[in-house]
């Protein structure tokens, strides 16, 4: 039971972090390659909004997940909007170096120290015991239930949603979108926010759980074998990617040998990329776009 | 003409001999450090505790009437940005010494640069490499206080003291050569002891979430877990093994986040085992770090290691016979004795052939819920460095 509940856990944190690449993606054609900064600066951001809101917990959560949303959307207002017109590959490289920023500004607000929000929040981390003795704690479980709530999410906002409707209208062909009045920018600044704070949850419940440090940044890479295993431009397949990632992950660590823990995700992705390129929900089009 | 060209001839000789009296002013000594980047948290205290160091040297006069010019760049833990470092130092700045505080992956660019210009090089918080232990590499020297192979003497000697030689030993790295390198090392020794090791995790360096590891220790029963790895590593394992309800004896190494997370985690079973000593024995030593750690990004409890580093860079260049010279600061290095002031466990010894120390000390911690403080658990052990 343990080995499925700690497969569950790596699932919902890859799941949420690559949900956050298949939307820029899905949407602008963009790969994030700055995702695991910005997923990092929102666990910062809940570390400077708890010394900020000490008395009220809650609400230094949620003031954090609003300026995450904030930054995304200034992100791409303020820097990737001027790549509009250029080539794909140049604003792949605006992302990198977007990243390089962030790792240093991190560092400079926040020195390279570890930090504790849970601590800062005066919050304790309780395990809750499962059937057949598994244990998971709440933070790991607040996992699981973000990403159902997440993907839940998405789902019905871009199935049912006006602006959900608009963006996957401007993923599809920008020009007649455009054409048809929906505002690009708009949709794309909305994708951008959206990418960002879907991250940031992540990474402040990852940090919740087990502390936050400068290696969060390689955590949000980690999840893009699950983004591209499952197909860049699905969000099912960015779920069901790193369900498969996750099994593969917690399996060689359990049963083989966990040195290999962090090659396997890309053995994965390897294969994948040989029998099946375009992923396993993601349409042979859009990769030829890319 | 001729005359013009005299004139300008001599200009050029003074301006040449006025910026030769400038340099030769200072002592100019160039660090490249793991600033920033994954591995940033490891290094970037120390630096600012050797640069607080450094200041308060220049303060009281400097060397023999000379500044010492300490000039740090970022390497980000990237061996091409050490190299690139090395070589502005060493070809731009005219270095007297050179400091590395970086990962093991930037030694080859920045040994290779220091030996080709003949200015020595001191590991500084990071790792000593193999080449500072006997017979020691002339112009290669290390301060950091844990050292490959006498950490796992320590650390299973006082396991055996603990709980006798027939435990259960869980052990842990993380997947660098250097932490597996001294964990497949403690494997051995356990052996050797008497004791079973029953589980060998070695946790890749970004890892999400550390329970599926924490799982096969506590699925094998450990009755201790040995873990020499960066301090994330160590202590997340340690709260996911916490968290699937083991009931173990955890030792890590004391690195310089040690005192901070002893308070923090509160738990009597979490030892840690180190050179350096902690901030709570309280000593004089201690209280002028804090002091001049104030208003600084980080504690002073994790600075200890900049300034034992800054004090034996001091002694060295006031034993130099000209502390601006790369061959006279190599030679007094090469045989040198530094009172550690309480901050270690004696003094620190290097001669021509050792360049690691002739003794290392050992004290192991934990925290005392009685108490609510943290206390020692067992005081200085010797370790002779051969």
């Amino acid at each position: 039971m343990q080995f499925v509940v700690n497969i569950m856990v790596l699932a919902a944190i890859y799941a949420l972090i690559a949900c956050g690449y298949v939307l820029i993606y899905r949407v602008s054609r963009v790969l994030n390659l700055a995702h695991g900064e910005l997923m990092m600066l929102g666990a910062y951001l809940l570390v400077a909004t708890a010394s900020a809101f000490a008395a009220s917990p809650l609400m230094a959560v949620v003031f954090a997940a609003v300026m995450s949303l904030a930054v995304g959307g200034m992100v791409y207002l303020f820097l990737m909007r001027r790549m509009t017109g250029e080539t794909v590959l140049a604003a792949v490289l605006t992302t990198v170096a977007l990243g390089i920023l962030i790792r240093g500004l991190i560092v400079l607000f926040w020195s390279a120290q570890q930090q504790h929000p849970r601590a800062m929040l005066g919050w304790d981390n309780p395990v809750i015991v499962l059937p057949g003795d598994a244990r998971i704690s709440l933070y790991s479980a607040l996992l699981i239930v973000a990403t159902v709530i997440v993907y839940g999410g998405l789902f019905l906002f871009l199935r049912f949603g006006r602006w959900g409707i608009r963006m996957r209208a401007a993923g599809q062909n920008p020009l007649l979108a455009a054409q048809r009045g929906i505002n690009l920018h708009a949709v794309f600044a909305l994708a951008w926010g959206l990418s960002t704070f879907t991250g940031a949850i992540a990474g402040m419940l990852i940090a919740l759980d087990s502390g936050l440090d400068s290696t969060m940044t390689m955590i949000g890479l980690k999840a893009f074998p699950a983004a591209l295993v499952g197909g860049l431009d699905s969000l099912v397949g960015a779920l069901i990617g790193a369900l498969i990632i996750a099994g593969a992950e917690v399996g060689v660590i359990r049963f083989i040998d966990p040195l290999l823990a962090d090659v396997v995700p890309f053995i994965v992705l390897i294969v994948m990329l040989v029998i099946r390129p375009w992923g396993l929900f993601g349409t042979r089009e859009e990769l030829d776009r890319v | 003409m001729m005359k013009k060209w005299i004139a300008v001839l001599g200009l050029a000789t003074a301006g040449f001999a006025v910026s030769s009296a400038n340099a030769q002013e200072s002592v100019k000594i160039g660090l490249t450090g793991a600033l920033t980047g994954p591995v940033a948290g490891t290094y970037a205290p120390a630096v600012e505790g050797l640069r607080l160091y450094i200041d308060k040297v220049n303060a009281a006069g400097g060397v023999d009437g000379k500044p010492i010019e300490l000039l740090i760049q970022d390497d980000g833990a990237e061996p091409s940005k050490a190299a690139a470092n090395a070589k502005r130092f060493l070809t731009q700045d005219d270095v007297a010494m050179m400091i590395n505080s970086s990962l093991s992956s930037t030694y080859a660019p920045t040994i290779a640069e220091a030996k080709r210009n003949g200015v020595p090089l001191l590991f500084a918080a990071s790792v000593c490499p193999a080449e500072v232990f006997p017979p020691a590499d002339p112009n290669l020297f290390c301060t950091t206080a844990f050292g490959a192979k006498y950490d796992s003497r320590a650390a299973l000697g006082f396991i055996e003291g603990k709980s006798g030689a027939d435990v259960k030993l869980g052990l842990h790295a993380m997947a660098i050569p250097v932490s597996r390198g001294e964990i497949d090392f403690a494997e051995e020794l356990g052996k050797e002891m008497g004791m079973t090791p029953v589980s060998k995790e070695i946790t890749p360096p970004p890892t999400p979430d550390y329970t599926p590891f924490a799982t096969n220790i506590n699925n094998a029963d450990a009755e201790w877990v040995w873990s020499w790895a960066p301090w994330v590593a160590q202590i997340k394992t340690f709260e996911a093994l916490r968290r699937l309800g083991w009931e173990g004896d955890y030792l890590a190494y004391a690195h310089l986040e040690a005192e901070g997370e002893l308070e923090r985690v509160k738990d009597p079973e979490f030892f840690v085992v180190g050179a350096n000593a902690l901030f709570s024995e309280g000593l004089p030593v201690m209280a002028d770090i804090m002091s001049a750690a104030e208003g600084s990004s980080y504690p002073a409890n994790q600075m200890t290691e900049g300034w034992i580093a800054g004090m034996v860079i001091e002694a060295a260049l006031k034993a130099a016979s000209d502390p601006t010279s790369a061959e006279s600061v190599r030679e007094a290095m090469s045989n040198i004795s530094v009172d550690m002031q309480g901050l270690r466990g004696g003094p620190l010894e290097w001669t021509a052939d050792n360049h690691f120390r002739t003794q290392q000390n050992y004290r192991v911690y934990r925290w005392n819920p009685d108490s609510e403080s943290i206390e020692t658990v067992q005081d200085w052990t010797p370790f002779d460095v051969q």
